[in-house]
Parts: structure tokens; sequence; C-alpha cells
């Protein structure tokens, strides 16, 4: 496992800058777990801010945990101000929620770091890691890191071939397949920077659109929605397909999206700090509404 | 001892399936899960820790208790109880301290819960034992072992050349008076269980701790999934709802369905009006814990924890319940 230890060293100095001078309240980034992966941190005390490593298991995509930042800890207080570490892919998740109005700008202090691919834990890269284009974050206020060589790729949306070979029942039957092994514990939702809706219109808990009960109808309906509120949103952070417990390959369904929204409309979700154009604002002159 | 062999093990089991719904460890694409099974063949002898336990076979993840039919003026309600016996087999000994937690609640306690007692009666658990604890497993530092017989029908052990047999209760007996057995010197090798014991307070230990930012530091990269509640063996928190099947015609029919529930998840608590008194992800960590570590051992006696560590290796972001335990310790000062 690469171990930029360097890198480290400038999150923790940036992190402990940002603390002392009370820039921010709160720094998300990450930690060794107690079995030796990374996992996600929060740190408030500049004291603290040695627990913070910086290495190829830092798979996690902290700008999810903003959403949890939105609101004050107390009522009549101000929310925390947050630094977040964020890898280039990440990133693209802070310009979706700073599109959709989710994070205020000033709130949030981005520590870029730029990012030469991570690994799983047999030390294989990463299979969005092997695509990726962007290698610096598309927006921060401080970059840390130096832009890695490493010749671009050209997308080809490879991992799509197997299922689009597929025939139309063939590719049903795949699915449900698949489906059937979910246990419908939500990891893939409440993991996804996008996902953030108050009451998730596939909430087994709400019961309009979805049934309690866990039927495969039930976890098809549910995939295949989120999959499509999630277009031109989803990031490719892969956070969703590396959380399930059963290995669902969502990473298949959510870049079918991606690939229909870039040949469509040349959109790639948070490249820019742009709405996706599955989406519009309710507005008056100008507005399509 | 006595011993059985993989050949005679798998015949007998082609004859119970004939009579019982039998359920047993089968690679589900990759995964190895207590699943129903039609053959012997299906089954999978040699594997860790399935990573679901089997409570979806005695509580089920989605169950229909009620049939509800409504025909003109005339309604009709029938119970849903299974009518076959059920035989769970390669069940690892600390996937019978689930239930055994279960019990302690839905049996009991007055009134006992019809359908879950009706599941743990028409069942037969046959146990196999692990070699070695596997990652995560803390078994033996909340009253288990990896060759733990209690709470099993039936025990299994792996010797050279099949499986020492050990007959636990009559139920057992009775199920397994078909198998071809041997009499054979010798005694099945002890499993390793090498590692540190977690230390697991006493529930009054627990108390003062409820105010301490243990919850703070573990629960703030909690993604309030449901992981961890639906792996383990004893969460057992539910939800009954009822679902309209089918209507037309002078005819509706309606189904009350019991499906599992999560603690952990974001919703859990809301109340009428939108109020929720679990709001954040520290809150609902810290439930988890004292409910396994205080709650439920003070209100029903036994821990609600058997150290299996599914939780512990299947959450995303390294929540890890043994860490907990030790801060705990470290905090209580005993
Ligand atoms: S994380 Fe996996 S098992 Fe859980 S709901 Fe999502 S797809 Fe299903
Ligand atoms: S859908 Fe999955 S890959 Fe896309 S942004 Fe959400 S978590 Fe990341
Ligand atoms: S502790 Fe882990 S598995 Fe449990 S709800 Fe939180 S993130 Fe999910
Ligand atoms: S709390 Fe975790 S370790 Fe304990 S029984 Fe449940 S899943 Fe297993
Ligand atoms: S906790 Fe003990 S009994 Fe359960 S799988 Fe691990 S070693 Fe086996």
């Amino acid at each position: 496992m690469l171990v930029n230890e360097a890198l480290a060293q400038q999150v923790r100095d940036q992190a402990r800058e940002l603390l002392e001078g009370g820039r921010v309240d709160c720094v998300i980034g990450y930690e060794t777990g107690p079995r030796g992966g990374a996992r996600p941190a929060f740190i408030y005390d500049a004291a603290d801010v040695t627990r913070l490593i910086w290495n190829q298991a830092c798979v996690h995509n902290l700008v999810t945990y903003l959403h949890d930042k939105k609101k004050p800890p107390r009522r009549g207080e101000q929310p925390p101000r947050v630094a977040v570490v964020a890898k280039p892919c990440d990133s693209r998740a802070v310009n979706v929620l700073l599109a959709e109005g989710q994070i205020e700008r000033e709130r949030v202090f981005v520590i870029g770091v730029t990012c030469e691919g991570l690994e799983d834990e047999e030390g294989a890269a990463l299979p969005r890691c092997l695509r990726c284009a962007d290698r610096v974050p598309v927006v921060y206020d401080v970059l840390l890191g130096e832009p890695p060589e490493v010749s671009p790729v050209e997308d080809g949306y490879g991992d799509l071939a197997g299922v689009e070979e597929m025939g139309a029942s063939e590719r049903l039957a795949f699915w449900l397949r698949e489906f059937d092994r979910c246990i419908r514990c939500y990891a893939c939702r409440q993991v996804c920077p996008g996902c953030y809706c108050t009451t998730c219109m596939f909430e087994r808990d709400d019961g309009l659109w979805i049934d309690i009960g866990i039927e495969v109808s039930q976890k098809h309906l549910f995939h295949l929605g989120r999959a499509l509120h999630l277009a031109g949103r989803c990031v490719e952070c892969d956070e969703c397909e590396r959380v399930c417990p059963m290995d669902i390959p969502l990473s298949l369904l959510n870049r079918r999206l991606t690939r229909e929204m870039e040949e469509l409309y040349g959109h790639r979700a948070g490249r820019e700090e742009v709405l996706t154009p599955l989406l519009f604002e309710l507005g008056e002159e100008g507005s399509p509404i | 001892m006595k011993v059985t062999t993989l050949d005679a093990l798998r015949s007998w089991l082609d004859t119970v399936v004939g009579e019982y719904d039998v359920v047993a460890p089968r690679d589900v694409d990759g995964h190895v899960l207590y699943r129903p099974v039609a053959t012997s063949g299906e089954i999978v002898f040699s594997y860790e820790r399935p990573e679901l336990s089997v409570k979806d076979y005695l509580l089920p993840a989605t169950e229909v208790l009620l049939r509800v039919e409504k025909r003109g003026g005339e309604v009709t309600v029938e119970e849903n109880l299974a009518d076959r016996g059920q035989v769970i087999f390669g069940v690892r000994p600390c996937d019978a301290h689930g239930p055994a937690t279960i019990d302690a609640l839905f049996l009991e306690q007055e009134p006992p819960d019809t359908y879950y007692s009706h599941h743990r009666a028409r069942t037969v658990l046959i146990g196999m034992a692990c070699p070695q604890l596997w990652e995560g497993c803390f078994c033996t530092s909340v009253g288990g072992a990896p060759d733990d017989a209690t709470h099993l029908d039936v025990l299994l052990r792996r010797v050279d050349g099949g499986f020492a047999v050990d007959t636990v209760t009559e139920k057992g007996a009775k199920l397994i008076a078909g198998l071809c057995v041997e009499e054979r010197d010798g005694a099945p090798d002890a499993p390793t269980t090498e590692g540190e014991a977690v230390p697991v307070m006493p529930p009054d230990a627990w108390r003062p701790l409820f105010g301490d930012n243990i919850w703070m530091r573990h629960g703030e990269r909690c993604l309030s999934c449901r992981i961890c509640t639906y792996v383990c063996p004893t969460c057992r928190c539910f939800d009954v709802a009822d679902r309209v099947v089918e209507q037309g015609a002078g005819i509706t029919r309606i189904e009350r369905i019991r499906v599992w529930d999560a603690c952990t998840s974001t919703n859990y608590r809301r109340a009428a009006g939108g109020h929720n008194s679990r709001p954040t992800k520290p809150v609902r960590l810290r439930n988890r814990s004292f409910c396994k570590f205080r709650y439920y051992p003070e209100d029903y006696g036994p821990l609600g924890c058997v150290g299996c560590g599914r939780c512990i290796v299947s959450c995303p972001v390294d929540i890890d319940i043994t860490e907990v335990l030790q801060d705990v310790a470290e905090r209580s000062g005993r």
C-alpha cells in the first residue's frame, strides 16, 4: 500500500491551522481503524490532528457527512463550520451539493488532495481509479499534493459491456437475481452524498410507493428508482457498491445512467457546479415552467 | 465418540428434506448464507461464519401473520402458521445462542409471541462447531465457545474422515435416529480460541456512561444504515403493517405482515408530527449498545450480544462493538 506520509503530514498541518485559527469547528478526515484499515474521523481539537492519516485505503467519500452538519448542534446556535478532506471523485459531490443548495460555500472548507488511485483490502486498484480522469479535485479551498503523473484515460464504459450484451429478459433475470440477495439495509442510500431526502420516496417505512415487505419486487423498485433519482447527480464514487454487504453491483446501474447523461447532454455530475439537466428550477421568467 | 461420514450425513439429509423444511449453509453467488435447500448437494460443509444468522427462519425478515378476506359482508381471518417441521443444519454455536436470547423476551414473557413460538417449536437446530474464532468473533467473552453445544439439539464436530455427533436434546435424538454412526476411540480436537478477551462490564456500570462522549466518538461516523441490526442474531425489533394484496369484484384480501426494524435507522423513533426522540447517529448507536449490555440483561436476563462479530466485519465505517466495550471498561475504571 502506498502511504503518502508527506501528504498525510500536510493534511495534519492544514487541519491544525484551521482548528487553531478558529476557521472551522471540525475537520472530517481519515484515521486508522482497529483492524488496520482507514475510517472516517471527526477532529474537533488541534491536539487530535495526529490521528489523521492519508493512504490508499482512504476510500470513503466524506462529503456525505456534510449533511449531518447542516443543523446547529443546539437550538439557537449556528451550524458548525466544517473542513472536509476531499479526493478528486469526492470533490465532485461538493459541486453537486453546492448546485443543489445543500451546503453553504462559506461554511465548508474543502481540503482537496490529489490522488494516485486507491486500493481494496487485497491491494488491487479500485475499478473507479483505473478509469479516473480527475486526479485533481474540481473544487477546493486548499490543494495538497502534487498532481500525479498518470496518463489520462478515456472512460469507455467497458464495465457496462457485460450487462449491455444481454438481451432484455436475460438482463432482467440478472438483476432480479442480484436484488434477491439485497437485505434492504439501505446502506447504499445512507452512504450516498446525493441521497439526502428527509423522507426517501423508496423508504419502506413510508409506504406510499413501496411496500414494507421485503419481496424482490419491492427491492427492484427501490434500486431502479434510486438509480433514476441519481441520474446526472451520481459522482461515481462507488461508495454504494463498497458498503453493500451483499456485493450488489450497483455501479452498473448508476454508470448506465451516467453514460446516458453524458451522451444526451454532455453532462458529467459535479465536474462543474451545475444541476443535473433532469432537474429544473421552478421560477418565473426564463424557467421552463 | 460417535462418528458419521460425510456420505452418510448427505444421504441422511436427503431423507430429511422430504419430511422437513431444511435450511442449511449455501453458497449464494459467493456469499455463504443459511438458505432453504432441496437436496444435500446444495449444502456447503466447509465454511466460516454464514454472513447472516439463522434469525430469518425463526423471526423472518418479512412474515405474513394473518390473511384477511372480505367477501361482500363476510370477513374471514386466517392465521398463517407453517405446518411442517423445520431443520436448520450447520448452525454455528453463536447462532443457537441468538434464539435463546430472543426466547427470554418472546417466549418467557407473558404473553408469548404466537408466531415466534410456533417457529421455535417446529425447529430442530443441528450445530456445526467452529474449528477456530473467525474474524471479529468473541463468543468466548460472552458465555459461548466455538464448540459450545448449549441451545443446540445436535452438535457436529469435524474429525478425521467425518463428523463427531453429540446428541444434546431429546428432539435432536429423535431427528437423527436414522443417521448412520459408528463408535470410535478418541475425541475431536479442541478449537483454537486465541485472542484477547473482550471486557464486558455488568449492566450497572453502563448507567453513568449515558452522557459520555464515547457515543459521539464512535457514532458520529455511523451511516444510520441497518446492516448491524439485520446481521445480528439477537436484534429483534419489528414493525407490523397491513397491506391490501387484492381488491375488486366484491372481494378484498389483506395481509398483516411483520417485518424487521432497526433502531439504528433514522426514523425508528419518529413519532406523529415528525418529532424524533433519537434524532442523531450517536444517540442511536448508544441505544443499540445500551440495549445489548444494559437494558436487555436487566429486563430479561441474557446479554443482547452473542459475540458473533458480524456487525463488526460488516459495518462499512468500522464501528466495532468490541472497541466500544473496551472504552466502556476503561471509562468505568473497573
Ligand atoms: S447496501 Fe446492498 S443490501 Fe443494503 S440495501 Fe443497498 S443493495 Fe441492498
Ligand atoms: S450513487 Fe453511489 S457512486 Fe453515485 S454518488 Fe451515490 S454513493 Fe457515489
Ligand atoms: S454502526 Fe455501522 S452497520 Fe450499524 S448503522 Fe452504523 S454504519 Fe451501519
Ligand atoms: S451485537 Fe454484533 S457481535 Fe453481538 S451478536 Fe449482534 S451482530 Fe453479533
Ligand atoms: S462467535 Fe464463536 S460460535 Fe460464532 S462463528 Fe465465531 S467462533 Fe463460531
